[in-house]
């Protein structure tokens, strides 16, 4: 019998770890969110179930497991189960090239951004999908600003991105977060602050989460393109929004704050900390700010985010090469 | 006033009394001057406040109030029409607003107003909508005099006869009953 | 064929197929509610859309009609008072003072001034509730989930305060012909005099986070521009006409009760636009606290019912009369015919969201869909007063 490659059995354990976190993180994640949201309405949120509402995601999982799955009149079978499965599996890759700590990652690539930013592309697809398939207008109109906006904001992401893989030298995401140290002046932050910046704004903006949370605004569209799921079609979608989530802050944390590098703690707990502070500052967007206008939206993408994104690039490009001549 | 109404062949204007019914003058129209009289009530700058029906013995009273925002003082305009035959013109034309009000007063009455630009049941279920709930039996009806406003007559028609008192012991109303010149 | 090849579900009823007829080509027709979270009670709006810009819309009433004023033709005056409260339950005592203010005209019934002065101060802490509902659930349609948790956290004590006096939280009938049924007891004033400095200390609070917020201002801004013209051939009043700068307000144009007396502002705006009337209303609260507080000063002793009140049987003497309140929305009128009988002629309630929706229609001709649930939520409409 054919010894299993070592590359392939990295690979395997590493899918079933992510998958078994990315479960558990979107459980803690209905639990913090819904906490923060009390809290900042000066509610205590869930506190019934389990000492401080802790099982409260585990019952929510469980009900939307047990619920009935159907499928509206007049809906593409094939495409209307299609796409919460295509919105919730890509997520799963994109976790592969993340180093979680020193030389903790499932996947050695020396073109792991890459990777990570075609993959997120599928997103898009699942959301047209679940919108089109429905035979509702209002998922279709949420599919339609779905689409444009997961396509407007993926260009400010990745020329942000790029301006840090300008800096390092690499697409890859281990060596970009090798070349930055343990404390924050020693962080991508410091020399790409811009970049940042444009980078969580457009992060808001590609994973559908307040104030650019138009295809999905509950007062306007009902619920847009995910109106007719129920149970576990909605239960996926709903996982993969924190499932995005999770990716995006981690590649921001990697980018940006230093990755796993950080004083006296061990590498997996820093990275750990860092994502779950993003994740939070996300939270607190989410409950304090109204929601933008979808052509408002657009605006700041293409009028604002744009261009300052194209030109930290253009400046960073010729920081770098002046950096070679010296 | 009186200059608002000249030349429309009103049958009866009168001034009330604002402080026991809340309008400051009222005037009865024939049904065919009431789309003059409201374009000249919207060039006064005037606001359409409701448009309802009061079902009386004589016929159903189509009573416009309309008020003012710079000079307040209610203006209610009438207009009698028979029960076999309830049809006025519509104002909704002049004043938008009107075609609600109409609308809700064909689904109560059966009021018809002729030239409405959108004359389908407002609040009855349109397969319904043909209950006309507040139509009352013969025996229910009362005589417009009985409850409107007589109020100081100012100009009254000869052959308006609707809100002329009966005799001088029925009076209840302030106000004469002896017709002005125009 | 498969199952999706049968349309006959996509016909729509009445009003749709009604609305369709005059459609353009290629464009969708919506409906926007009557289950719908922004529409703020079981409103239908139909709506042409062409991608994104509403060409034409029609609203639809009748899902909450209950015929209130066949009500009145088979109750007495008395028995129809808790009708009014449950005709607009966002500013209950306001129709409770338009229904009982007619029937008093007409009885020649005079008010004990303490009564008036409770009156005003219930009326107005009434609208402090009022408006802080329309704050709070305009914002969440416009996504910010936070606010709407303020305001019913505002909007609890003002209940309670009320739940003294009236014995309910929402659906007031409170008012008698000739008086209030109760008197304030001193621990509903001491609770009234608390909440003013309290509230006060609110409002600049929401003015930073929320009014100031650059977000809420674009949302608003430019959105839904009432000209007066429009106002007038409406006959929309309230905060939808103050917005547009049209200086009308029932409590100074027909003065009624003591309102005379009491010295406040009546805040316009020459904005037009959704920002306008959210100006004037966020201001109105701010005078109701200032009206709260002189009518306590200023509230004499003595009976709150009128000697000799008419009894539930009372019949209302001949005659017609219209009173009109400015109620949170507008001016709310009650429009009483009676021939003397036990029962009430014709009672006709004018509802100022009745006017104010009507020109939903034309304002919303061209504009975004987002935009148009930005405007329904500004004109602050309570369908339950539009229907009756």
């Amino acid at each position: 019998m054919n010894a299993i490659p070592a590359e392939l059995l990295r690979i395997i354990i590493g899918l079933v770890a992510i998958a078994v976190s990315v479960g558990l993180i979107g459980l803690v994640m209905v639990w913090v969110e819904r906490k923060v949201a009390g809290h900042i309405q000066r509610r205590p949120g869930p506190y019934e179930v389990g000492p401080n509402g802790l099982i409260q995601p585990l019952c929510d999982a469980l009900k939307l497991v047990g619920k009935q799955l159907f499928m509206p009149k007049g809906a593409d079978p094939i495409l209307f189960w299609l796409a919460p499965v295509l919105a919730f599996l890509p997520v799963l890759l994109l976790f592969l090239p993340l180093p979680v700590g020193d030389g903790l990652q499932t996947l050695d690539v020396n073109l792991g951004l890459l990777l990570i930013l075609a993959f997120s592309g599928l997103a898009v697809l699942s959301v047209l999908l679940a919108g089109w398939a429905s035979n509702n207008k209002y998922g279709l109109l949420g599919a339609a600003r779905g689409v444009a906006q997961a396509v407007a904001y993926e260009i400010p992401l990745l020329l942000s991105v790029l301006a840090v893989s300008f800096v390092a030298g690499s697409l890859d995401l281990a060596h970009v977060v090798k070349l930055q140290g343990t404390w924050p002046w020693n962080w991508n932050i410091m020399t790409q602050p811009l970049a940042f910046l444009i980078y969580i704004v457009s992060a808001l903006g590609e994973t559908n989460r307040a104030p650019f949370d138009l295809p999905e605004a509950e007062s306007e569209l009902t619920a847009g393109f995910h109106t007719e799921y129920s149970g576990m079609g909605f239960g996926m979608f709903f996982l993969a929004e924190y499932a995005n989530m999770v990716v995006v802050c981690s590649v921001a944390t990697a980018l940006f704050l230093g990755g796993w590098h950080g004083p006296v703690l061990p590498g997996p707990v820093w990275f750990v900390l860092k994502v779950s502070a993003l994740m939070l500052l996300m939270v607190f967007v989410r409950w304090t700010y109204p929601r933008v206008r979808f052509d408002q939206l657009l605006v700041i993408n293409w009028k604002w985010l744009l261009p300052l994104a194209v030109a930290n690039l253009l400046l960073t490009a010729f920081f770098v090469k002046l950096a070679q001549f010296a | 006033m009186e200059a608002l109404f000249a030349g429309l062949g009103a049958l009866y204007l009168a001034k009330c009394d604002a402080a026991k019914s809340g309008q400051a003058f009222q005037a009865f129209l024939p049904a065919g001057s009431l789309v003059r009289a409201a374009e000249r009530l919207l060039k006064g700058g005037y606001f359409i406040e409701d448009i309802c029906a009061v079902d009386c013995l004589e016929g159903y009273v189509v009573v416009y109030h309309f008020d003012h925002f710079e000079t307040p003082g209610r203006l209610t305009l009438r207009v009698l029409v028979p029960h076999d035959a309830p049809t006025v013109p519509s104002i909704a034309n002049l004043f938008q607003g009107a075609e609600w009000h109409e609308r809700e007063t064909r689904d109560f009455h059966g009021v018809l107003f002729e030239g409405n630009p959108n004359f389908i049941p407002l609040l009855i279920d349109p397969e319904m909508a043909d209950c006309f709930p507040l139509r009352k039996g013969e025996k229910a009806r009362a005589k417009a005099k009985d409850m409107l406003e007589a109020g100081e007559v100012i100009f009254v028609s000869p052959a308006f006869t609707l809100m002329t008192p009966d005799a001088p012991a029925e009076v209840k109303e302030s106000g004469g009953d002896q017709p002005a010149t125009a | 064929m498969t199952s999706y090849q049968n349309t006959d579900h996509l016909a729509g009823d009445f009003y749709t197929q009604n609305f369709a007829k005059t459609a353009g080509e290629g464009n969708l027709i919506l409906n926007l509610g009557p289950q719908h979270p922004s529409t703020h009670g079981v409103l239908r709006v139909v709506v042409e859309l062409d991608g994104e810009y509403i060409m034409r819309a029609e609203p639809v009433l009748g899902y909450l009609h209950r015929m209130h004023e066949k009500m009145a033709e088979v109750k007495t005056a008395a028995q129809f008072i808790p009708n009014m409260g449950r005709v607009d339950y966002g500013h209950a005592l306001g129709w409770n003072w338009a229904f009982v203010g007619a029937a008093e005209k007409l009885g020649g019934i005079e008010v004990p001034e303490r009564a008036e002065y409770i009156r005003v101060i219930t009326c107005e802490l009434n609208r402090i509730a009022s408006h802080l509902l329309w704050w709070g659930a305009y914002l969440l349609d416009l996504g910010a989930f936070t606010p709407i948790m303020y305001a019913f956290d505002d909007r609890e004590k003002v209940l309670d305060i009320l739940q003294i006096p009236t014995g309910s939280r929402l659906t007031y009938s409170y008012y008698r012909i000739g008086g209030v049924a109760q008197d304030l007891n001193a621990d509903c004033i001491r609770r009234i005099q608390e909440f003013i400095p309290w509230f006060r200390s609110r409002l600049p609070m929401y003015k930073d986070l929320v009014s100031d917020n650059i977000i809420l201002r674009k949302r608003i801004e430019g959105i839904g521009a009432i000209e007066q013209d429009t106002c007038r051939r409406y006959g929309a009043t309230g905060p939808v006409a103050r917005g547009s700068g049209i200086d009308y307000d029932v409590r100074r144009a027909q003065p009624y009760s003591v309102y005379p007396k009491l010295d406040f502002v009546v805040p316009t705006s020459e904005l037009k636009d959704a920002r306008g009337r959210y100006d004037v209303r966020m201001i109105e609260m701010e005078q109701s606290l200032r009206i709260i507080e002189q009518a306590l000063d200023l509230m004499p002793e003595g009976e709150v019912l009128v000697k000799g009140a008419p009894k539930p049987s009372w019949k209302v003497p001949a005659g017609e009369t219209y009173f009109a309140v400015e109620g949170a929305r507008g001016k709310i009128g009650a429009y009483v015919v009676s021939d003397g009988g036990k029962n009430i002629y014709r009672t006709k309630l004018r509802a100022p969201g009745f006017c104010n929706l009507s020109l939903f229609a034309e304002v919303s001709q061209g504009t975004i869909l987002a935009d148009a649930v930005a405007i329904l939520g500004s004109l602050d409409l309570i369908i339950p007063e539009i229907d009756r």
